[in-house]
């Protein structure tokens, strides 16, 4: 299916949930809220013509104002992706989990917890994937963190 | 299972639950090798950034390289020249033959057996002297570059390759005759680790261990990217999705690969090698995604670009990450002899579990 008929099958049933991105290219994106997303990707799961069953990728981007996260889903059996935004707060931000839909979303957000510091409501094992247990030293992925060992490259 | 141990293939710790000698659970912990490669995105220049995706696996770097400058080149709509799509190809299908013989030789050496251990590192030495004769490197290549490679191939590079296709083809049948139907490999593989269907797109496996349950899905056919829809090659398929059916498909692969660089050298023009691209190279503002079909799954780059110099955010999504959660599912109720020979069948190297 082509990016416009998926955006044509999303906006008939959620048009006013759903606000296109312009910037990703080769993909059909859309900005969701937050309290609408279990709701969109259980349907793009279960709906006969989307059935996205296959997660590419789950990650947070810090937007300096904001920080954003991206879903990349895909449908092996129609061969078609989709792409779901979603803006947070920078500081103590909080989500519903995905893993309950797909299994493959534990481990990217146990990831993107730690490095970004997002709290995922409804993960069944939180914890640290990546870091180390007693990492108590921020959020390294946040683009102004230092740590006790990160060094800025001299300018040119 | 700690972190040093000669069968986990990498830095990888197992909390095993058992009982006696059965396994009834068992938790990978990961990060001993975290790198931060994606932060370090945040401040390299896109040609500075290659060398790192070399060692997101080191062992199959080209298809690192590939897969960091393929969506560059989407986004920014650069042409890429014919006869450098051609020497892509030829070292991308090389280099999943030098992974896939590192990958059998650790397996079998995990069941047990020496043999095709070090016939399969004699082999992959071969293809690491051509890889030393284009790029002067053996496991980290640096050699993509945005817009093709970064040198052309010597000259006698072309007659060293077709040596190597002729002299390669009878050494799998010979790694077939020592493995495949010996009666003690199949005692220890075949009914081993069986992988649903469904429990594998749940977990969004891809790669060869997807191929093995029978799923007919590989990107080079399904969503042809560089040339691939000019070979001719099959895709092989499990039937049974146990330990001896992701085997065979990885052997059969490593037919194909070699049948793909075969055309490859027949086909391959006279012509430049890379594009020219200003040295101060600043692709448009905007995101893509881009995949491509690695021997150890579907390795993606999410490139976010702001008009600068460099990324503003890299994502790396690796085969391996998603493969290594299914582990615990696949090994309830087997043995630790059985668990090692499925961790081995699921092909996971670390780094790009960690990246």
């Amino acid at each position: 299916m082509t990016k416009e008929e998926i955006a044509q099958i999303l906006n008939s049933r959620f048009s006013e949930k759903l606000k296109p991105a312009e910037s990703v290219s080769h993909l059909s994106a859309f900005f969701v809220e937050k309290e609408n997303l279990i709701e969109i990707c259980k349907f793009t799961k279960q709906s006969d013509q989307l059935k996205m069953d296959f997660v590419n990728c789950i990650f947070a981007t810090d937007r300096n104002d904001s920080l954003e996260m991206t879903y990349v889903l895909f449908s092996l059996e129609k061969n078609h992706k989709l792409c779901l935004k979603v803006k947070l707060p920078r500081k103590d931000s909080q989500i519903d989990s995905v893993t309950p839909i797909w299994e493959a979303a534990n481990w990217f957000e146990k990831e993107t917890a730690e490095l970004f510091g997002i709290r995922f409501s409804g993960h069944p094992d939180p914890g640290p994937l990546l870091l180390p247990e007693d990492w108590n030293e921020g959020y390294p992925m946040l683009r102004d963190w230092t740590g006790k060992d990160f060094v800025k490259l001299p300018p040119k | 299972m700690g972190p040093q141990h000669p069968s986990t293939h990498g830095v990888l710790r197992l909390m095993l639950t058992m009982d006696g000698e059965v396994v009834l659970n068992a938790i990978p912990h990961v990060g001993y090798l975290h790198r931060s490669l994606e932060k370090i995105a945040e401040n390299r220049t896109f040609v500075q950034y290659i060398p790192y995706t070399d060692r997101l696996d080191y062992v199959s770097a080209m298809f690192g390289n590939y897969a960091f400058v393929y969506p560059i080149e989407k986004l920014a709509n650069i042409p890429v020249p014919e006869r450098a799509e051609y020497i892509r190809v030829i070292m991308m299908e090389l280099n999943r033959i030098a992974s896939h013989l590192i990958w059998l030789g650790t397996f079998s050496l995990d069941l047990g057996a020496v043999t095709p251990f070090l016939y399969c590192f004699r082999e992959r030495e071969k293809v690491l002297d051509l890889f030393e004769m284009v790029c002067g490197q053996r496991m980290t290549f640096n050699y993509m570059r945005v817009g093709g490679v970064s040198k052309d191939l010597p000259d006698q590079f072309i007659p060293a390759a077709k040596k190597f296709v002729e002299y390669f083809k009878p050494r799998v049948d010979e790694y077939e005759d020592i493995l495949t139907h010996n009666p003690i490999f199949l005692g220890r593989t075949k009914d081993i680790g069986l992988l649903d269907k469904e429990v594998a797109i749940e977990h969004s496996v891809s790669g060869p261990s997807l191929r093995g349950c029978g799923i007919n899905w590989d990107l080079r056919k399904n969503e042809p990217y560089s040339i691939y829809d000019r070979f001719d090659f099959e895709i092989p398929l499990g039937k049974t999705s146990d330990v001896w059916d992701r085997y065979s498909v990885r052997v059969q692969e490593m037919r194909q690969s070699i049948r793909i660089v075969e055309q490859a050298l027949q086909q391959i023009p006279q012509g430049e090698t890379k594009t020219k691209i200003p040295a101060v190279f600043k692709p448009p503002a905007g995101e893509i995604y881009a995949r491509i079909e690695a021997p150890r799954g579907e390795m993606g780059f999410y490139i976010i670009t702001d008009g600068t110099t460099k990324p503003y955010r890299v994502k790396i999504r690796t085969g391996s990450f998603c493969n290594l959660t299914i582990l615990p599912k696949l090994c309830k109720g087997w043995k630790i002899a059985d668990l090692v020979a499925i961790l081995a069948s699921l092909d996971v190297v670390l780094p790009e579990v960690d990246r």
